[in-house]
């Protein structure tokens, strides 16, 4: 059975002479929105946004404008269910196996029809696709948080049966309160699975989801809990139960759960009813609310949208918010984006990988659809956004992808995001059912200085006119001066067009929000 | 019997409430493993995030050429010592029948270890028999009962320990970090590091460090222009950024200018093909090769995990902790064979985060634990013994069901770097540290 898993799909980009010497040519191509629409938001917008979408677009611009400014913007992304959204409810179509019961995966991989690896790989497709075309930016930024957060690994063999369900359950409580998520994902059984607890009894407890429960989720190592806490944690955690052999059916066993009394930290519970859901709910109410796990999600949402070494000031103001807004996740951002340390240092946070994958797709305007076969752009980008290190979910250890700039700063990662915007930017792969705007629409209007060609394609795809740094880099690729005049032939019937955009992509204007 | 729900191989079904003990798991975790060795070798879903399956490479420059390199083998997850070098009956020390009863249906069975010849007092687990003449040879050696200062289970702050090696401190300098930072070469040029876009712990700090899949990807995208024309627009694009990652870019460019030819020349250079199917082939034949290229390689980390075996750890007939060593175990042998006269300069050490309980749990595996041990290998190597002190196992010789710890990991670490790479500063490594010599190394 594993030997029939599939492989990387052999369009994947060889570097063949022939690619050397010329970018490739799209299929089908769309004409993109004229130069003199594209207008630079006001810095602070512009900041906003790109801390709080996927990638700033000339679209989102102009969105955020008819909304009446960021804040506004922010307040609509803040309540999605609002937001229509049918780019974002296309793409679930796309991949109809991620939205299947935890029973019906199961079945449709025991009988080989659809083997579960496939159908993770297709959530993880999924995600990036709605990160990419969805409208609801900052929904789709927490549900990555939550998910890195309480983070179940995406191709547990045990978990990944149910793991299309968990994340269900955090995109419905993305924005709700956290006092929710916690209950919800710790007791849901891809964690039970994941970290052992599905098969943890008052007979032989297993401390793995217990202690991680204190370390990683809620109140963080520092919080001065002991081992006869982490063991309490634990016994409190008894009873969660999964059927492995029958058809992965989640079942509370009664029979299962320990009922001594249990004591963590300052929470204390009797514990005396053979069905402790309730008394596990309590426990999981306790952390969510406690100081210690106020001021961890605080910094940690400080260090994904603020800053890797946020001050005391704005974790304090945030972790404020969270505590009097009884866990509420809506208020608790507010205060962060409200916060003078929010405006104070644009473009300071390094791109993770996915992060930048996805902004590079957004730069470059190309438009997926539905993929229905390997080599479809919706599909191969599995491939693609893999290489660098950070599909989603796939950390291989329960405490999630690292989230500061110094752990994404290797070389060896600057090396990878590199090939992946050549590739694209030259149109090589992947290229199938996408279209790409036609170069020709994206110039200004021609012939034209090679520095104002730079200059538009700078304020197109990234948002802004580059540097004078950036455009001298962009120039030495290109090997003209800048103040050269192009005719529009001579940027797009040669290499032109790809080195000024890939070098843009290549930019700290781009690999950095 | 019955048939396993995830590959349709025959398991032996544990049963749901065996003696009231309820687990299903311990066969779940076998063919788990033998999903995840699939998942790596054709990049599958799992893959991603890891660069050479469950194996990460980093290395670090900063050396003369012809200088010794130390391979840090790093087993994440925590391994259990006590599958690996195993205490035998010998005179009226009891340890393996205390460890028998503690653990009864994973224990290595004494006649099935390994025969250390004068060291009698342990035995190696049979799977690591590919390495038996290198013990033999007196190349290979290890130390028992290591840990930190502290007890610590949790697997991350464990492991951040370990790689800071700094405890108390702040600094989140690594200890790796360190090495290449302090001993005078430290221009950040000449301190370069290479093997996973993700740096670990002991490699982030303030020398720069540079991470790809293999040797081959050592150079800069090509758009129709020469290398030279893209290094120097990098250059002048991130000059006036500040940020981690405008670091990552000036060591990229610099890095792929010295490392030209070998990319040039992996398929001849990377002997992959030597190496048995696993995590561990990519990262070994890559990482033998750039020591044999020679442009002042010192230190490198490699991570080899998947040794956090809470459930299904399997017996010495097969089984998890059997397969994973016997990978471990084949791969070395072939990585100092493919070495060949450069073999003379590298020394390998494992390191882990922690050992594991010495009783077993109700899954057939084993919880975070304490006392570990760990193995050297290669040049310098004074082999053929378990060094430093042994606490035994007679119950009142455990620290709350642990092996007790009588060596402190940096003891192991500092004398491997004090006769390999004696340039480095103790003081720089492991600050305020006082070591206890074990004579883990030649003089």
């Amino acid at each position: 059975m594993t030997s029939d898993r599939p492989r990387r799909p052999a369009a994947a980009p060889e570097a063949t002479d022939d690619r050397r010497r010329r970018p490739g040519r799209a299929s089908r191509t769309y004409a993109a929105v004229r130069a003199d629409t594209v207008r630079a938001l006001p810095p602070a917008d512009r900041h906003l946004v790109r801390r709080f979408s996927w990638g700033l677009t000339p679209a989102l611009a102009e969105e955020v404008r008819r909304a009446g400014g960021g804040r506004a913007w922010f307040e609509r992304q803040l309540r999605p269910a609002d937001l229509p959204d049918p780019a974002g409810a296309d793409i679930d179509g796309w991949y109809p196996s991620t939205l299947r019961s935890p029973r019906a995966i199961w079945d449709r991989h025991h009988s080989e029809q659809e083997y579960i690896w496939d159908v993770v790989a297709d959530l993880s497709r999924r995600t990036v696709a709605r990160r990419i075309h969805g409208r609801r930016q900052v929904h789709e930024l927490m549900v990555d948080f939550w998910s890195n957060l309480l983070h179940v690994t995406l191709g547990h063999e045990e978990a990944q049966f149910w793991r299309m369900d968990y994340d269900r359950v955090i995109r419905a409580n993305a924005l709700g309160s956290f006092e929710t998520l916690l209950q919800r994902t710790i007791t849901h059984p891809a964690m039970g699975l994941y970290l052992d607890n599905a098969f943890s009894s008052k007979w032989a407890p297993n401390e793995n989801l217990g202690r991680e429960l204190l370390e990683l989720h809620t109140v963080g190592v520092d919080a001065g809990y002991t081992e006869d806490d982490v063991k309490a944690s634990a016994r409190m955690l008894t009873g969660y139960r999964v059927d492995l052999w029958d058809d992965f059916a989640h079942a509370y066993e009664p029979e299962w759960h320990d009922t001594d009394p249990v004591k963590v930290m300052s929470f204390k519970h009797r514990n005396d009813r053979a069905d402790g859901r309730a008394a596990t709910l309590a426990y999981l109410s306790y952390l969510a609310h406690h100081p210690a796990t106020a001021r961890r999600l605080a910094h940690r949402l400080c260090v994904r949208f603020v800053s890797d070494t946020p001050s005391a000031s704005i974790v304090n103001a945030v972790a404020k918010a969270y505590s009097t807004g009884r866990t509420a996740i809506v208020p608790t951002l507010r205060a962060l984006v409200s916060h003078p340390d929010f405006d104070a240092a644009p473009m300071s946070k390094v791109r993770m990988p996915t992060e930048d994958y996805v902004a590079t797709v957004r730069a470059l305007g190309i438009r997926l659809q539905r993929p229905g076969r390997d080599d479809a752009f919706a599909n191969a980008m599995y491939w693609q956004y893999s290489q660098a290190g950070q599909p989603p979910y796939e950390w291989p250890a329960p405490n999630g992808y690292p989230e500061v700039g110094a752990a994404w700063s290797s070389a060896g990662r600057v090396l990878t995001s590199v090939y992946v915007h050549r590739d694209l930017a030259a149109r090589w792969w992947p290229t199938e059912r996408a279209t790409f705007p036609t170069e020709r629409s994206m110039l200004p209007p021609m012939p034209a200085t090679l520095l104002q060609v730079i200059d538009q394609l700078g304020l197109r795809l990234l948002g802004e006119r580059p540097r004078q740094g950036i455009a001298e880099g962009v120039a030495t690729v290109v090997g003209l001066p800048l103040s050269r005049r192009l005719t529009a032939d001579e940027v797009v019937d040669s290499w032109t067009f790809t080195r000024i955009v890939a070098s843009l992509l290549d930019s700290p204007l781009h690999l950095h929000r | 019997m019955t048939t396993s729900p995830l590959d349709g191989a025959a398991t032996t079904r544990s049963g749901r409430t065996t003696g009231g003990r309820a687990c299903g798991c311990p066969e779940f975790r076998m063919s788990r493993r033998r999903l995840l060795g699939t998942a790596m070798a054709t990049g599958g879903a799992l893959a991603g995030a890891q660069m050479f399956g469950d194996a990460f490479r980093q290395v670090a420059y900063g050396g003369e050429p012809g200088g010794n390199v130390v391979v840090v083998l790093s087993l994440r997850g925590g391994s259990d010592g006590l599958s690996l070098v195993v205490p035998r009956n010998v005179d009226s020390a009891r340890d393996h029948d205390h460890l028998t009863g503690y653990r009864s249906t994973i224990v290595v069975p004494q006649g099935a270890l390994l025969d250390l010849g004068a060291e009698r007092r342990f035995g190696l687990h049979p799977a690591l028999d590919p390495l038996l003449p290198m013990w033999q040879a007196g190349s290979f050696g290890a130390v028992h009962a290591v840990g930190l200062p502290a007890p610590n289970r949790s697997h991350f702050d464990a492991m951040e320990e370990v790689e800071d090696a700094d405890p108390g401190s702040r600094l989140r300098v690594g200890w790796i970090n360190r090495v290449i930072g302090f001993d005078g070469a430290n221009a950040p040029e000449e301190a370069v590091a290479l093997g996973t876009s993700l740096l670990p712990t002991s490699m982030v700090g303030p020398s720069s460090a540079l991470g790809v899949n293999q040797v081959g990807d050592l150079q800069i995208a090509g758009v129709g222009t020469s290398g030279e024309a893209r290094r120097q627009s990098l250059s002048q694009m991130w000059r006036a950024s500040g940020t981690p990652l405008a670091r990552g870019v000036k060591v990229a460019v610099d890095s792929t200018t010295k490392l030209a030819r070998l990319a040039e020349n992996v398929d001849d250079d990377v002997h992959g093909d030597l190496y048995p199917d696993g995590p561990l082939r990519g990262a070994l034949a890559n990482t033998a090769a750039l020591i044999r290229e020679d442009v002042g390689t010192k230190m490198i980390a490699i991570d080899y995990g998947d040794w956090d075996m809470h459930e299904g750890l399997g017996s010495v007939d097969g089984g998890w902790m059997t397969d994973h060593l016997g990978h471990f175990a084949a791969s070395l042998k072939v990585f100092f064979d493919d070495l060949g006269s450069h073999a003379g300069r590298v020394t390998v050490v494992t390191i882990s985060e922690f050992g594991r309980r010495v009783e077993e749990n109700g899954s057939g595996g084993v919880d975070h634990g304490y006392g570990n041990a760990m193995l050297l290998l290669g040049a310098g190597v004074a082999g053929g013994a378990v060094r430093g002190d042994w606490p035994g196992l007679a119950p009142g010789d455990l620290v709350d069901g642990d092996l007790a710890m009588r060596q402190d990991f940096r003891d192991v670490l500092w004398e491997v770097l004090d006769s390999r790479l004696p340039g480095v500063q103790r003081d720089a490594i492991f600050p305020g540290f006082r070591p206890t010599a074990l004579g883990t190394m030649r003089a």
